[in-house]
């Protein structure tokens, strides 16, 4: 039996989960890289692992799927020794990690992703900032957040339904709440301070799968770094001309 | 013990895929209307069962869950007699299951979804039309299609994946797509017109779920019609 073949790049946040998610189970894999920036996704090879030409995408020894979510509810039912706690084989509980994904799609990920797409990452995969789509997107967002605190984080547990440790929930919104560090210390900490439980949440979640959490995630702290400096030496540039005037 | 109970309307494409899920296995239910069209989605009552204030929901002896794909999920595994073709148990065909049913979020759900809500129904949930939105939904709606019918339409069975009986996939897709019945009868044969096997399968999950396929869509397709004259 080969090793299961992800096809990922840690800039996406549904790569990053399923990612993350192998490391922590401890499950032995190959990471076949798929830039995003250089249009990787698009290429003739990688439209045979995911007719979509998105990422996350695996193979395992032959069989082909795609979709974060389905990834990886198939690799807890797959993989032996995965702690029922990823993803209840009680009906109720597991009913309730379907609806938190479900709503997910709709939910926190048209929000954020649209944030961040529109406001920031666009122009590296080649098309234009919309301002009108972000500030759509980033109301969704604000909203989004505010059903993770209300709605699902009301429990005694620090996890998504009162849990008293991580689900692939918990995992997969994580992984899109971190995106919004492209947006700038400032504007993350502004959307996290509304919402103090879910700010708990994620430092819980980032604690209990350490240090995958932060290792993979390292090169969102590099990015936004460099979208950090590069906001600031705009914003210079801007008062620049202003002083000249 | 009382009956489970479906918080739905059946203009409302999520809705219709639970309640002909539930007529189609013999489940018992009280189908509890509300009404979309009067806001009763909006009424704190509604919100204490789904707190997203969006239909369907149910109440499944006082288990509350939302989220139509969730809730076929749920009622596939928690009821008996619900045969495994619905949603199989083997892994890997699970997987391509719950692969469609992630996909149809963010591709054929906003397509014919953000089609019929901003060309035409807007009004009715006191939203305005919107145009661009259409037509941005419109192109989203015929790649989906396309995608239906290329990715999982292309093996010899009569449903998604290739296979001999309906899934959860099938039911929640035909839905959805039924929802431009909005649009009228004739757009929605141009609009399947290049793509004989997805009219080929929509025809055959109506087939397999009759009468309730046609049945729950009734009120739909008298909607469609009175809101079009
Ligand atoms: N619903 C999908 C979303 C996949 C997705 O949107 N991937 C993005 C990166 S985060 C992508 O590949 N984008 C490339 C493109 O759209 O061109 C999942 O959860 O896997
Ligand atoms: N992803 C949800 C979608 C639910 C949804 O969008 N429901 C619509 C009707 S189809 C609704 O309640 N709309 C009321 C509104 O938007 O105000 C599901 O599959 O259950």
């Amino acid at each position: 039996m080969g090793k299961l073949r992800l096809f990922v790049d840690r800039m996406s946040q549904p790569s990053r989960a399923v990612l993350i998610f192998c490391l922590a189970n401890g499950i032995d894999l190959e990471e076949h890289l798929v830039n995003l920036a250089k249009g990787e996704h698009r290429k003739a090879e990688f439209k045979l692992i995911n007719p979509m030409c998105q990422v996350p995408a695996m193979d395992d020894n032959g069989f082909h799927l795609f979709e974060s979510h389905a990834m990886l509810k198939y690799l807890v039912c797959t993989y032996p020794n995965i702690k029922d706690h990823w993803y209840p084989a009680d009906l109720r509980k597991r009913a309730q990690i379907d609806c938190i994904l479900d709503w997910h799609h709709s939910g926190l990920r048209r929000g954020s992703a649209g944030l961040v797409m529109n406001s920031v990452i666009a122009p590296v995969m080649g098309r234009k900032l919309d301002p009108q789509a972000a500030a759509e997107a980033e109301a969704l967002l604000k909203a989004s957040l505010g059903k993770i605190e209300t709605v699902w984080l009301t429990g005694n547990g620090k996890f998504l339904t009162g849990s008293l440790q991580p689900s692939i929930a918990d995992l997969s919104l994580a992984c899109e709440v971190m995106q919004l560090q492209l947006l700038g210390k400032a504007k993350f900490s502004d959307l996290l301070d509304s919402n103090p439980k879910v700010k708990n949440w994620l430092a819980a979640v980032e604690r209990t799968l350490s240090p995958h959490f932060s290792q993979v995630h390292d090169i969102i702290w590099k990015a936004a770094t460099m979208y950090e400096n590069k906001r600031e030496r705009e914003a210079r540039k801007a008062d620049g001309t202003i002083s000249k005037l | 013990m009382g009956k489970l109970c479906l918080f739905v309307d059946r203009i409302s494409q999520p809705s219709r895929a639970i309640v002909i899920f539930c007529l189609a296995n013999g489940i018992a239910m009280e189908e509890s209307e509300v009404d979309l069209l009067k806001g009763d989605h909006k009424k704190a009552e509604y919100k204490a069962i789904n707190p997203m204030g969006l239909v369907p929901a149910i109440d499944d002896h006082g288990f509350y869950l939302f989220e139509s794909h969730a809730i076929l999920r749920y009622l596939s595994s928690a009821y008996p007699d619900v045969a495994d073709h619905w949603y199989p148990a083997d892994v890997k065909k699970r997987a391509q299951i719950d692969c469609i049913l992630d996909w149809h979020h963010t591709n054929l759900r906003p397509g014919s979804g953000g089609l019929t809500i901003n060309r035409v129904a807007a009004p009715l949930l006191g939203r305005p039309l919107d145009e661009k939105a259409a037509a941005e939904s419109e192109v989203l709606l015929k790649a989906s299609i396309k995608r239906i019918d290329t990715l999982w339409l292309n093996k010899e069975g009569s449903f998604l994946t290739g296979n001999e009986q309906p899934s959860i996939a099938d039911l929640s897709l035909a839905c959805e797509l039924m929802q431009v019945e909005f649009l009228g009868e004739e757009y929605k044969s141009e609009l399947l017109s290049p793509h004989p096997k997805v009219k080929h399968w929509l025809d055959a999950v109506e087939k397999a779920l009759a009468p309730h396929f046609g049945d729950v869509h009734q009120k739909l397709k008298a909607g469609a019609l009175a809101f079009r004259k």
